[in-house]
């Protein structure tokens, strides 16, 4: 793989926590321009298992998840300092390839954004950018990437159709099945079901469920239930900071902080 | 609907019909000003053809085809000015699309925040200036270097090569079609920019982010997501751009060399419809004279027509063919 060749350094030994992280932050701090939004944040993402982030609006979780891809290069004044380590390579380095390194973590966002092409090519695109694969082999992946989605009993029928014909949990599934389709090594979901209806994000949260044997994910949510629902670890961010981190049961049931106590029983945010 | 204002006390009653009566005059009066349009658009092109008859009965469709311009013996075809309207629109379309989408791509994608506002207003600047000043311009400035530096370069190369040599062969004049295209380019330019700029920005922050977000680099953003996005608009502005550089008149009669003749080379003089009616109407003293240069008059309307025609039929071929 391509990807693979930017990867020089060796990989240091995790300086703390868990043997099995797929992503280890360490003192991490953001700014955009002159504000502070996050705070020396120290985490593990655990491989294959799903990490939620929650907290009020403003606590800096989407901030988090746009750090691990590197998406705030796009814009000037936004700057991150630390380490973000993704199997031990500091991908916050000047060294990394924004480009690859975002071939290897794949984002959905708030809103479906198909892109103005047909519903194949949403799939094919992105895997045609980093591999020179035959016309069978790459048909071949479209499909299980569809499937992975669960989508591809509703859309075999019109792969041709643009993917804006379809309904918006249609559409977010196709988001999801298109991060799949590179086969990233984390997959970051910023809200992925805060537009959809009830039971789009039900089926959204079972294909998550089905999708962390194979990735490390980290989701954004302002659902308490559906992160009690779906993550394994849980991480309580406020205006910045880390607050508390820890096994999602836990978190909600036996919270340490005070904080999170209110937030999660719905006394504040 | 009716039950409930007659349930109304009377004053309110009183107000209602009042403002009935209001939406009614102002409907009669904004729909005056679009019927005006129609009719003004309907009267322009009666007078064009009412003044184009003479000319167009004399010659018939030889006049599409001939490309001799003889006020002497009478004799008037309209194939070189059209001829020359075609190719210094296209060099203008080509000098101006690359440039116009370069820099717009560059405002939107890659700019740094403190050069965006000023390059932005250079641009539009560049819009505001005159077309009498661009032909003044290109008289004194740009045709003077473009014959003592780039002409004889590109004949000495270009004029050299196989198929595409004969298009840079001749002596170097300055003025002349290649000229006039690159004015009219730069002219049009302003106009792409600004608009391609406008429809770039309304593609939504988060679905460029998906496109960065696979590993896209820039380029592969705007050619697979940005553009198609925003296709509608940009073939707009270079339509918008195209019928600039269509009817363009001042500054084309300026650099162009006005002769009615089609060369082989873009080095060599010509003419355009524009140029050719503003030259030479004050000097028109036969009827027929006048009726032709109407008559050309009546052929830009018709090319100027077709691009725009042919602009939506293409846009809502495209559209199909997305599947949308």
């Amino acid at each position: 793989m391509m990807q693979q060749t930017s990867l020089q350094m060796a990989p240091p030994a995790p300086a703390t926590g868990a043997t099995n992280a797929k992503v280890s932050i360490r003192r991490l701090n953001f700014h955009y321009g002159s504000f502070h939004a996050l705070r020396d944040i120290n985490l593990d993402l655990r491989e294959r298992e799903v990490t939620a982030f929650i907290g009020a609006s403003g606590s800096g979780k989407s901030t988090l998840l746009r750090v691990l891809n590197r998406i705030y290069d796009l814009y000037p004044g936004q700057r991150a300092e630390g380490e973000v380590l993704l199997d031990g390579q500091n991908i916050l380095s000047p060294r990394q390839d924004p480009n690859l390194l975002r071939a290897r973590v794949g984002m959905v966002f708030q809103k479906p954004t198909p892109f103005p092409m047909t519903i194949h090519d949403n799939i094919a695109f992105g895997i045609k950018l980093y591999e020179r694969l035959g016309r069978s082999e790459l048909e071949a992946r479209v499909e299980q990437a569809l499937r992975d989605a669960a989508l591809w009993d509703e859309v075999k029928d019109k792969l041709q159709q643009s993917g804006l014909s379809l309904s918006g949990g249609q559409q977010q599934r196709l988001c999801i099945a298109r991060a799949i389709a590179t086969r990233p090594a984390v997959l970051l979901l910023d809200e992925p079901t805060s537009a959809l209806d009830p039971i789009s994000t039900a089926k959204c949260e079972e294909l998550i469920d089905q999708l962390k044997d194979r990735y490390t994910i980290a989701i954004v949510t302002h659902n308490m239930q559906q992160a009690t629902r779906i993550s394994d670890w849980t991480a309580f961010m406020h205006l910045g900071e880390l607050v508390e981190f820890g096994d999602t049961e836990q978190v909600f049931t036996r919270p340490r902080e005070r904080r999170t106590e209110d937030y999660v029983t719905g006394r504040f945010g | 609907m009716a039950d409930l204002i007659i349930a109304e006390p009377a004053a309110t009653l009183s107000r209602a019909g009042r403002y009935q009566r209001q939406d009614r005059y102002f409907q009669w009066l904004t729909g005056g000003f679009a019927l005006f349009v129609l009719l003004l658009l309907g009267g322009i092109v009666l007078s064009i053809l009412d003044g184009a008859w003479p000319a167009l009965r004399q010659f018939g469709f030889g006049f599409l085809v001939t490309e001799t311009w003889n006020p002497v013996t009478e004799k008037f075809g309209a194939l070189a000015p059209i001829f020359g309207t075609l190719v210094t629109s296209i060099i203008a379309m080509l000098v101006g699309v690359p440039l116009g989408f370069g820099i717009a791509l560059f405002l939107t994608e890659r700019c740094p925040p403190v050069l965006k506002r000023p390059l932005g207003i250079a641009v539009e600047l560049l819009a505001g200036i005159p077309s009498i000043i661009y032909g003044i311009w290109g008289l004194f400035v740009l045709a003077p270097f473009l014959q003592h530096h780039v002409q004889p370069f590109l004949i000495d190369t270009l004029g050299e090569l196989p198929w595409i040599g004969a298009l840079f062969q001749g002596p170097p004049y300055g003025i002349g079609v290649l000229t006039a295209g690159l004015i009219l380019g730069i002219m049009v330019l302003p106009f792409i920019t600004a608009i391609t700029r406008d429809v770039f920005d309304t593609v939504p922050p988060l679905l460029r982010e998906s496109a960065y977000g696979l590993g896209c680099t820039t380029w592969e953003v705007v050619w697979n997501v940005v553009l198609p996005y925003t296709r509608a608009g940009v073939v707009g502005g270079i339509m918008l751009g195209l019928g600039r550089a269509l009817g363009e008149t001042m500054a084309v009669t300026f650099v162009i060399g006005n002769a009615h003749r089609i060369s082989g080379s873009l080095l060599a003089p010509g003419t355009t419809i524009s140029a050719a009616i503003a030259n030479e109407f004050t000097e028109a003293t036969g009827d027929l004279y006048t009726s032709s240069l109407i008559a050309l008059g009546l052929l830009l309307f018709v090319i100027t027509f077709g691009v725009l025609t042919a602009a939506r039929l293409m846009l809502r071929h495209l559209e199909r063919r997305r599947g949308a």
